[in-house]
C-alpha cells in the first residue's frame, strides 16, 4: 500500500486520570495509554459507518483489531509502529482539516496514537502534527 | 541521531553520577518539541512501553517525582536540569504538584527509576461539543458528561482548520465539534485550555 498522508493526533484510553478516567479499553478492548495502539477509522463496518473518511474523500483499507501499521511524523521523520486498538478518529468531523510544519502539511485526520506512541514521535502539547501512515 | 543519542547519554549520566547538567543547552533546544531520544530497545507494535509513564504524583522528593500508575503501578520519576516539564505551558519542575496527573517520558534505569527527557503534566486532549459559551469559558459536552473549559489570557489559542494559532476565541460556536489540548486541573471536570481545535 502507497503511504497514506494526512494528520494525527492522540487519544487516552484504559485506566487512567481526569476525562480519561472513563475512556475504557477501545473497541478493541485490548487499548491501553502506554502501549504502542492505535485507533483506525475503517477498524470494522460500524465503525466506518462513523467515522466516514469517505466524505472526506479519504480511501482507507479496512482492517481490524492487532492490524499494524507504521506512523511517521512528517515534521521531524520519527516512525513508530502500533497496532490497531481502537475505532477512530472521526475523520468527517474535520474533513479538510489541515495541519503543517513549515511547508509540510496534511490535510485530514487519519489516525489516532496513544500517548506512549504519539509521544515517541512528538510532543502531546503538540495536539496535531501531519502525518503518514504505511504497513512496512 | 547522534545528537538525541549524545543528549540521553548525558541525562543518563547525570542521574546515575549526579553530573551537573549545565551544558545540556549545548546539545540543542529542551523544548519538548526537541527533547526526545532515541529508544534503547525498540518496543513492539502493540506492546507497552517501558520508557513511558503515565499516573498521579504522590510525593516529590529532591527531583524525584513519585508516581502511581491507573493500573497501580509505583513509578519513581528523575527530573533533571535537562527535562522538559508542560503544565498548560513549558514550565519548571517546582510547578508540579502532589495530585497531578502526568505522562512522562524518558530511559528506564536499571534501579526502575524513569530518568525524564519529558513530562506532560494534566495534559488532556478532549474531542467534544461546545454547549455554552461563557466570558473566558467553554462548556463541554465530552462522552455525555460536562467539561468546563477556562480560557486563560495569554495562554490559550484557537486554530481553525489550518490557520495559525490565535488568541481569538470569537468563531468559536455552540453545538460545534473540538478539539482541546489543555491542563486538568485535578479532581475536578474543569480544564485550562491551551489550544482549541475548530473547524471554521
Amino acid at each position: 500500500m502507497a503511504a497514506l498522508t494526512g494528520t494525527m493526533s492522540w487519544f487516552c484510553c484504559g485506566n487512567s486520570w481526569g476525562p480519561c478516567g472513563t475512556a475504557g479499553h477501545g473497541a478493541c478492548g485490548t487499548c491501553n495509554s502506554g502501549s504502542y495502539q492505535h485507533a483506525w477509522p475503517n477498524a470494522s463496518a460500524a465503525c466506518f459507518d462513523i467515522t466516514r473518511p469517505d466524505r472526506c474523500g479519504v480511501s482507507m483499507t479496512r482492517r481490524g483489531c492487532g492490524f499494524r501499521h507504521y506512523t511517521t511524523n512528517r515534521c521531524n521523520g520519527k516512525r513508530v509502529g502500533t497496532t490497531i486498538a481502537d475505532c477512530g478518529p472521526q475523520t468527517d468531523l474535520w474533513c479538510g482539516e489541515r495541519a503543517c510544519c513549515g511547508s509540510v502539511c496534511g490535510t485530514n485526520r487519519i489516525v489516532d496514537l496513544t500517548p506512549a506512541a504519539f509521544s515517541q514521535i512528538g510532543s502531546l502539547s503538540s495536539g496535531l502534527l501531519p502525518c503518514s501512515v504505511d504497513t512496512v | 541521531m547522534t545528537e538525541t543519542v549524545d543528549r540521553r547519554r548525558l541525562l543518563t549520566s547525570a542521574v546515575v553520577g549526579s553530573a551537573a547538567l549545565a551544558g545540556a543547552t549545548a546539545l540543542g533546544s529542551l523544548a519538548p518539541e526537541a527533547a526526545f531520544a532515541a529508544d534503547a530497545q525498540p518496543v513492539e507494535p502493540g506492546a507497552p512501553d517501558p520508557n513511558f509513564a503515565e499516573g498521579r504524583v504522590t510525593g516529590i522528593s529532591a527531583g524525584m517525582l513519585f508516581v502511581t500508575g491507573s493500573d497501580m503501578a509505583l513509578w519513581r520519576i528523575r527530573i533533571t536540569g535537562g527535562t522538559s516539564v508542560w503544565k498548560l505551558r513549558p514550565t519548571t519542575f517546582d510547578q508540579v504538584a502532589v495530585g497531578d496527573g502526568l505522562y512522562a517520558r524518558g530511559l528506564r534505569l536499571p534501579d526502575g527509576t524513569l530518568a525524564a527527557d519529558s513530562v506532560w503534566v494534566n495534559i488532556v486532549n478532549v474531542h467534544a461539543h461546545i454547549a455554552a459559551i461563557g466570558r473566558n469559558v467553554l462548556h463541554l459536552d465530552h462522552k455525555g458528561k460536562r467539561i468546563v473549559g477556562h480560557v486563560v489570557p495569554g495562554t490559550s489559542a484557537a486554530r481553525y482548520n489550518d490557520t495559525p494559532a490565535v488568541a481569538d476565541m470569537s468563531l468559536l460556536r455552540v453545538g460545534k465539534h473540538v478539539q482541546v489540548i489543555g491542563a486538568w486541573v485535578p479532581d475536578t471536570n474543569e480544564v485550562e485550555i491551551a489550544t482549541v481545535y475548530a473547524a471554521a
